[in-house]
């Protein structure tokens, strides 16, 4: 599902971002990312998607070769991804509704199945109610739902979430991971980029370490305290 | 791209239009600005060379036969000029016969005694042309020689004047396309500068697109349409405008000239270039619209 061979990245300004780094994560898995500041986090995700291209190495995603793929094939790479941010990045100017929609209408769907579609994943993050708010009249946790709901409505086969829960308070936060969990649970696959202890610690998941851009731990069931 | 889609995007730059009034405001008022310079320097352009042509209409060949010139002679030269005229070369033509030539010369010469022992006959036929196209004048004159009832010595067509007009014509019309084209590079700096703000105001929103899965052109087209829009905007409320000032213009010159007594100076009725001068706004201004968001949109497909 998502390979990285020898995977090394380093920014034109000299900051290595990634160095020598070598993991797989298969189907189905729920994977965090941690480490600090600076550690990688983000530019692991970043090659995922295809923001940044590794300078060395090889990095393959859902059947794509992200180190040497035409500019042409990035946005079917990233269809096949949902993608949650930090800072949600909905569109300010669209509903709860739209925002989701709008993810549909870029794989050309049909309106009959936008109609359907929508408010099933409206209705998974638990925000049925509030379709037809614009993103400045929703709260912090429910505009991350949004987000998640515009992830989720084409049905990705990976669930990319950096920092998710970074602008949210601790109860929100849990509530986004029980989530997130549990879209895990219908087969997603699922990687957090996060550095909130409480979260990784309380889920028993897969935790991937990194350290100034190298892996320096990967196990079954971690936790934050396994680096510590 | 499905047509759904198409309708889709390009309900969404109309929307935008709207929901982005502010910067929509602004591109509309360059837009307009520019195309409200073009369409009077369009029309100062048209006037010109309208008065130039018009003068260079004045010109005319004139000849005479000769003055043994037989009647057969007298009619091989009448029936080139007629099929001259029919087949559109000559555009009129006025006719002297020897015994208008001689009237006319009783008439001009002050001292009768001078026409004393002459008579028509010693007077010859002339013929004063205008041609369709000036500048065909030197074929014309070459045909005229070819016939032996006139007399070569007396074609005269003031060559020089025309050489003069068609040289400020030519003059006129390059600094015309030289003003075009600064009017033309200012106008797409100004409008990619004011759309590159548009954009730069919603890159996050080209950046959600992207992170989406959004392909390129499902990102440019709604902006495209949104630039076509104002750019139309722009073209038809210039055009208005344009007709209004250019109206107020003419006013103001036809009294002008009719207080310092100038005559001759003919301005064209902006009814006459009014499609045409709407044609090139609207050509010009979609155009605009559309290069300056497509160029501004790019710079921030790169994500």
């Amino acid at each position: 599902m998502i390979r990285f061979v020898d995977a090394t990245k380093i920014y034109s300004n000299g900051v290595v971002g990634l160095k020598n780094v070598t993991v797989k994560i298969d189907k189905g898995e729920f994977v965090f990312i941690i480490g600090a500041s600076g550690s990688g986090k983000s530019t692991f995700l970043k090659l995922i998607m295809h923001e940044e291209t590794p300078t060395e190495g090889e990095v393959y995603v859902n059947g794509y070769s992200v180190h040497n793929m035409p500019k042409s094939e990035v946005p079917y790479l990233r269809r096949s991804l949902g993608i949650v941010f930090q800072d949600f990045r909905l569109l300010p100017n669209k509903t709860a509704y739209d925002n989701v929609a709008f993810a549909m209408q870029i794989v050309e769907a049909l309106p009959r199945e936008i109609r359907r579609q929508v408010p099933l994943a409206l209705g998974l993050v638990g925000l049925s109610k509030k379709a037809k708010a614009y993103p400045s009249q929703l709260s912090g946790g429910e505009q991350q739902r949004v987000a998640l709901a515009r992830a989720l409505v084409n049905n990705p086969a990976v669930l990319i979430a950096d920092e998710p829960t970074g602008n949210l308070d601790p109860k929100t936060s849990m509530e986004i991971m029980e989530l997130l969990d549990e879209i895990n649970q219908r087969g997603t696959t699922v990687i957090v980029a996060t550095h909130e202890k409480s979260i990784v610690d309380a889920m028993k998941k897969r935790v991937i370490t990194l350290d100034r851009g190298e892996l320096i731990s990967d196990v079954k069931k971690g936790s934050y305290t396994n680096e510590d | 791209m499905k047509i759904r889609t198409l309708r889709l995007l390009a309900k969404e730059g109309t929307k935008n239009v709207y929901k982005n009034k502010l910067m929509s405001f602004a591109s509309l008022a360059t837009i307009l600005a520019t195309l409200f310079v073009l369409g009077l320097v369009l029309l100062i352009i048209v006037n010109v060379t309208t008065n130039l042509e018009a003068k260079k209409q004045d010109l005319q060949v004139k000849f005479y036969l000769r003055v043994d010139a037989t009647r057969l002679e007298e009619e091989e030269v009448a029936l080139f000029i007629e099929q001259s005229r029919a087949s559109g070369v000559v555009a009129e033509y006025q006719y002297e016969s020897r015994e208008q030539a001689y009237e006319n010369a009783k008439k001009d010469l002050k001292y009768e005694a001078l026409m004393e022992g002459l008579t028509p006959e010693n007077f010859a036929v002339g013929y004063f042309v205008t041609l369709t196209n000036p500048n065909d004048s030197d074929q014309f004159i070459a045909k005229l020689k070819l016939f032996s009832g006139v007399d070569s010595q007396w074609i005269t067509y003031p060559k020089q004047e025309l050489e003069r007009i068609s040289g400020m014509v030519r003059v006129f019309n390059y600094v015309a396309l030289f003003v075009i084209a600064v009017l033309m590079v200012i106008s797409i700096l100004l409008i990619s500068n004011t759309i590159r703000l548009t954009v730069f105001a919603r890159r996050k929103e080209i950046e959600i697109m992207k992170y989406v899965g959004a392909n390129d052109w499902f990102i440019r087209f709604p902006f495209i349409i949104e630039g076509m829009l104002i750019g139309l905007l722009g073209a038809l409320l210039s055009h208005l405008l344009t007709s209004q000032a250019y109206g107020w213009i003419k006013d103001g010159l036809n009294t002008l000239f009719n207080s310092i007594k100038i005559s001759g100076l003919q301005l064209v009725e902006f009814g006459e270039l009014s499609i045409r001068i709407l044609v090139v706004n609207v050509l010009f201004g979609v155009t605009i619209g559309i290069i300056g968001s497509f160029m501004s949109v790019k710079k921030h497909l790169n994500v």
